[in-house]
């Protein structure tokens, strides 16, 4: 057995409910302005939302190994390069806006060399599955998992990488960091990313700033879809261990990774599907259920079963707390035990 | 195996001419091939390390030509080593740029060199990564444990000619037991994964 890191005396987890996500990107927006705006971290978003079924960011995201085997042996994997992740694009500015000329000038985005890009995130957001009319999409939210068992942890071997012992986030100490990036080839859900002028790793870090000051992060707090919840997972009065634990709603993203992630999904229901003859089809859901578990593992269709039976409670005027904690009429409701007005925060300088 | 000795004699120039490897003061000073072995893979401090690597080539480096001249007090150590891809920046995520590294037993005559040292007899070493800028100075007590000197007065050039890196390390002079590490940036190596000399040799100063 590989697995090293000390395990944490509580953990902070988050469920984001993909029935509610409209693909806003404010989440991400929100993350961006906080933390990646300085030189050297233009390309990273540590939190991306990508449609899918498609391929992610980088492309083909879960198909760059690292994590454990069934055996709880590191499995290798690769830390794909930049093009496959998407630079962060330059513009001609000064040709669509220095220009004098009528006709519009369209603004090309250029890689680091000039060449045009072949990825970026979200490239595919017009993708989706299925054939029209049985077409289907939903948007999947990616931060760091804070894993339980986080495979980037064991791999970095001056132990730069460590998971918290008061809530279990898994933090990269930049001072230690020497940037050999094994962390980034073991992150299964490849949520870490390189800072070549500063040669370190950066990641997610869940806002622990903020969360220090009860301040939740910046994704959840303003997401406008109340999308995404955040809370200890031993609070069993809290929404996280309901969804989690009590109803089984949510389920960790590709639990055959091996890491035991902490963030939960609540698997996207299908709008009701057409027959060929333009009748609708109680048989089949519009999203397969058979990539749902290639997702979400094993546990999926009794969450949506769960899901729509309490919806149908609702429906005939009855009660649910499973649909009061995922409405979240009171959306402060949504942010755990951090509520306290961002405007509060005392911001650090940045050193 | 047998060490090998090292003679810095005192040079003709100043150190400032010593650091291009192209000096003249270089052309006559002894070489001394010392021969590398790679890092043995069960020493790595990371399961991930261990797993991802076994059965991947380790230690591309074979061998590097050792010169040494002393000026003003100062030891002038260049190093030289074949690499036919060579590596002189890290531009992208899966890149690693060539590097290599002088070690010294911390205490002057015994430490174990394949570790990188240990907690109670640790090493220091010079470093030098292509495309990195100024040197570093660390002090290790086993694989994993290095640490940067903030503070240090290393000076470093290196050039990459005609299929091979030329490396000028400088810092201060005093006879000792050396080793040499190298990192070849095209076979991914870094950290631990490199090229080592597997006993010290001798460098004598004067």
């Amino acid at each position: 057995m590989a697995k090293k890191a000390t395990p944490s005396t509580r953990q902070l987890a988050m469920v984001f409910d993909l029935n509610k996500c409209l693909g806003c990107h404010t989440c991400s927006l929100a993350c961006k302005t906080a933390w990646t705006s300085h030189s050297g971290m233009e390309h990273q978003w540590w939190n991306a939302v990508n449609t899918f079924p498609g391929r992610g960011t980088p492309r083909e995201v879960f198909s760059y190994g690292g994590g454990y085997d069934a055996k709880g042996e590191p499995r290798p994997g690769v830390f794909p390069g930049k093009r496959l992740w998407g630079e962060a694009w330059d513009f001609d500015y000064e040709a669509v806006f220095g220009s004098n000329r009528d006709e519009p000038i369209p603004l090309h985005p250029r890689e680091h060399d000039g060449a045009a890009p072949t990825w970026g995130p979200n490239w595919d957001e017009d993708m989706g599955g299925g054939v029209y009319p049985n077409s289907y999409y939903f948007y999947l939210q990616q931060v760091c998992m804070n894993c339980s068992e986080p495979a980037c942890v064991e791999a970095c071997p001056r132990e730069s990488v460590y998971k918290r012992e008061e809530d279990g986030i898994v933090l990269i100490d930049e001072e230690r960091c020497h940037g050999y990036r094994f962390c980034a080839e073991a992150c299964p859900y490849k949520r870490i990313y390189f800072n070549e002028g500063r040669n370190i790793a950066q990641k997610c870090m869940s806002c622990f700033p903020r969360l220090e000051q009860g301040v939740a992060p910046a994704c959840i707090r303003q997401c406008p879809g109340r999308v995404r919840h955040i809370d200890y997972l031993d609070n069993e009065d809290g929404h996280i261990h309901k969804l989690v634990k009590k109803w089984k709603v949510a389920l960790p993203l590709h639990p055959d990774f091996g890491v035991q992630p902490n963030v939960f999904y609540v698997p996207p229901s299908s709008p009701l599907g057409f027959k060929v003859n333009g009748e609708f089809d109680d048989e089949h859901p519009r999203i397969p259920h058979e990539y749902l578990r290639e997702l979400f593992g094993p546990g999926v269709e009794q969450a949506l079963a769960t899901i729509e039976s309490e919806r149908e409670k609702v429906a005939k005027g009855g009660k649910s707390e499973l649909m009061d904690i995922l409405i979240s009429r009171d959306w402060t409701d949504l942010l755990g035990p951090f509520t306290t007005d961002a405007t509060k925060l005392q911001r650090q300088p940045v050193r | 195996m047998t060490a090998l000795r090292v003679t810095a004699k005192k040079a003709s120039g100043t150190l400032q001419e010593l650091l291009s490897p192209r000096a003249a003061g270089w052309k006559d000073a002894p070489e001394v091939v010392l021969p590398l072995q790679p890092t043995p893979l069960e020493a790595q401090p990371s399961a991930y390390v261990q797993k991802a690597w076994a059965g991947r080539q380790r230690g591309a480096i074979a061998s590097v030509s050792v010169k040494a001249l002393a000026a003003g007090g100062q030891l002038a150590l260049r190093i030289e080593w074949a690499a036919a891809e060579p590596r002189h920046t890290i531009n992208d995520n899966d890149v690693f740029a060539d590097a290599c590294a002088v070690l010294f037993p911390a205490d002057g005559t015994d430490a174990e060199i394949a570790t990188m040292g240990s907690a109670d007899k640790p090493v220091t070493a010079w470093y030098w990564r292509a495309g990195a800028g100024a040197p570093n100075f660390a002090t290790a007590k086993g694989l994993g444990t290095v640490s940067r000197e903030a503070k240090h007065a290393l000076k470093a050039t290196g050039e990459w000619q005609s299929g091979s890196w030329q490396v000028v390390l400088a810092g201060p002079a005093r006879s000792a037991k050396i080793g040499v590490a190298v990192w070849s940036g095209a076979s991914g190596e870094r950290a631990g994964l490199k090229s080592h000399t597997p006993s010290w040799h001798d460098l004598k100063v004067g």
